[in-house]
């Protein structure tokens, strides 16, 4: 039972995806994490909701509210189109952007979580010595948030690998185009084809189970 | 001190119900703020550092501003250049000793007169969590000192140890008072700490100072009445502890060669416990010698006696503290008080109330 290049396909579109979409919400959640857990600003409680929203709603309309915002008449979709000549929806970066929004309020949960645990008087004390907001950032609140912060990466990296609903929505399932691992299973199990939905659950478990495990690691030490 | 390391405190700041007002000059090498809790020291100190803006007013240390309302100016904390030493230490857990101590250095190097004069070269490997409290502290002063600061900020650094420590670290504080050319701005609500330390004492009370000088003088002087006015109660009295007895639920003051006994307190002996009484609750006696369960009957010499409409005040020499009491004229009449009569001035020592401890 060799496994077949359509599931290597999703397997690796999968991984690609999860890791393009770190690259770019990591810097982002770090950004927002910092703001959410340590200024107060107007509007705080708006950003708040915004980012945790597709937390709890249900992926299916997480995914038809961005189908109708990056859509070719959609608010994003048809300024990106008359731009650049792009068409989002039903491409691989929708399927970055889905498991990006989706993926997103895990990694900023977990970054707020631990920035929220380092008491501002270390900041503070740290600023009387000389060290720049940034430094403070970079030499005091990070490294003693890194537990959160690594928790939230690895919660927010493995949902982004098995995203289904938002997906689905905005970037339909073509194999080899918008097919990850998740919507390789759905094909697998309407079709019948048992042996394969046997592997790519078993490889998704495998995967869910190494990064809870990696997570207690770092963060439940 | 030079006129470049005078630094001119002259700011209000609001915070929730209570307000901080300042208006004050720090001329000597150590300045003392002594107080109780909650009369807003570590707001007046977080305000210097820059850690916290005041509402309006200026700080200028030299001829720098600092923070200006008017100009709305305020440096960053990290463009002071204050040592700050915090009451509960703040070392960065995660950093050694020796990378705590490196954090504010401007240059990074070997050895620190810092590192020498506190004496902690022995565990500059360790982390934080594996050193004791007083070496904690240490550590911390060190690191105030490591980042060449021009003035040193020191919150309450001997609060959060026990006395046998505090007696081993006042004198650290000494040797730095001597070693560093750098004015220091002590915060502590122990007037042990600001006797042995300050060459200035301010008192701080309800967010303001209500007296200040050269400390011993300050302890002595007839103080009573700014505090008075904050208080609401005529007399208070700073006086050394000489004795305690839990179970029998007493201190003993000294006031002169005569004792003062209060409630209990927990304050220790030596240290110098500020005390207030109300003029009403002292009893004017001319016997010594009476039968009754008042703990306090103090010998001294009236000097002012002043008739009011309704009551008679009379200004008492106890040793050299002076004592307002309340009498009806009644009583005036009926023992012939007048200035100059020895008298004997009951109280019981449950009408004596700490002011803070």
């Amino acid at each position: 039972m060799r496994i077949t290049a359509a599931e290597v396909a999703a397997l690796s579109l999968s991984i690609k995806v999860a890791l393009l979409s770190l690259v770019v919400t990591f810097p982002l959640g770090l950004l927002v994490g910092w703001l959410l857990a340590k200024r107060t600003f107007p509007g705080k409680a708006f950003l708040n909701t915004l980012v945790m929203l597709p937390l709890v709603l249900p992926p299916i309309v997480s995914g038809y509210l961005l189908l109708i915002l990056l859509g070719k008449h959609g608010f994003i979709g048809r300024f990106i189109y008359q731009t650049f000549g792009i068409e989002i929806v039903f491409s691989e970066l929708s399927v970055v952007i889905a498991v990006s929004v989706i993926s997103f309020p895990l990694l900023v949960r977990g970054i707020v979580t631990g920035m929220e645990a380092v008491p501002v008087e270390l900041e503070n004390a740290a600023r009387t010595l000389g060290a720049s907001p940034i430094k403070v950032f970079f030499t005091i609140t990070l490294p003693m948030a890194h537990r959160g912060v690594i928790g939230g990466t690895i919660l927010g990296f493995s949902k982004s690998l098995g995203e289904f609903g938002a997906t689905i929505m905005v970037a339909g399932n073509i194999p080899g185009k918008t097919q990850t691992m998740a919507l390789a299973i759905f094909s697998a199990v309407h079709l019948g084809e048992d042996v394969s939905v046997y592997r790519l659950v078993l490889i998704s478990t495998v995967v869910a189970f190494a990064a809870i495990w990696l997570t207690e690691r770092f963060t439940l030490r | 001190m030079t006129n470049s390391t005078k630094i001119r405190l002259d700011f209000r700041k609001r915070l929730g119900g209570f307000t901080l007002e300042i208006n004050c000059t720090l001329e000597a090498k150590v300045s003392a703020f002594l107080g109780p809790s909650g009369s807003g020291k570590s707001t007046l100190l977080n305000c210097i550092s820059g850690t916290l803006a005041p509402d309006d007013g200026e700080i200028v240390f030299g001829e720098e501003i600092l923070y200006a309302s008017a100009a709305r100016i305020n440096l960053p904390p990290e463009k002071r250049r204050f040592g700050y030493v915090f009451q509960e230490g703040y070392l960065f857990p995660h950093l050694t000793v020796a990378q705590n101590i490196r954090y504010g250095q401007p240059k990074p190097r070997k050895s620190s007169a810092a590192i020498d004069v506190l004496e902690i070269a022995e565990f500059l490997q360790r982390y934080p969590r594996e050193l004791s409290g007083g070496q904690r502290q240490r550590v911390a002063i060190a690191r105030a000192l490591a980042m060449e600061p021009r003035m040193l900020l020191m919150d309450e650094p001997l609060a959060s140890l026990d006395s046998a420590l505090k007696e081993r670290i006042i004198p650290y504080l000494h040797h730095i008072k001597d070693t560093f050319d750098i004015p220091i701005l002590y915060i502590t609500h122990a007037f042990s700490e600001a006797m042995a330390l300050a060459d200035e004492a301010f008192l701080i009370a309800n967010g303001t100072i209500i007296a200040n000088g050269e400390p011993h003088r300050l302890l002595t002087a007839p103080t009573a009445m700014p505090i008075a006015q904050l208080t609401g109660v005529e007399n208070t009295l700073f006086l050394p502890v000489t004795a305690s007895d839990k179970a029998r639920g007493l201190t003993l003051l000294e006031i002169g060669d005569q004792s003062l006994a209060i409630p209990y307190t927990d304050i220790e002996i030596g240290d110098i416990a500020p005390v207030a009484v109300r003029a009403e609750d002292i009893i004017i006696s001319l016997e010594p010698d009476l039968s009754i369960s008042a703990r306090n009957i103090l010998k001294g010499t009236i000097q002012y006696l002043d008739v009011k409409s309704e009551y008679t005040w009379l200004s008492i020499l106890v040793e050299w503290h002076h004592l307002a009491v309340k009498v009806t004229h009644a009583a005036r009449k009926q023992l012939r008080l007048q200035e100059g009569s020895e008298v004997y001035c009951v109280i019981k020592a449950s009408a004596i109330n700490l002011l803070w401890d």
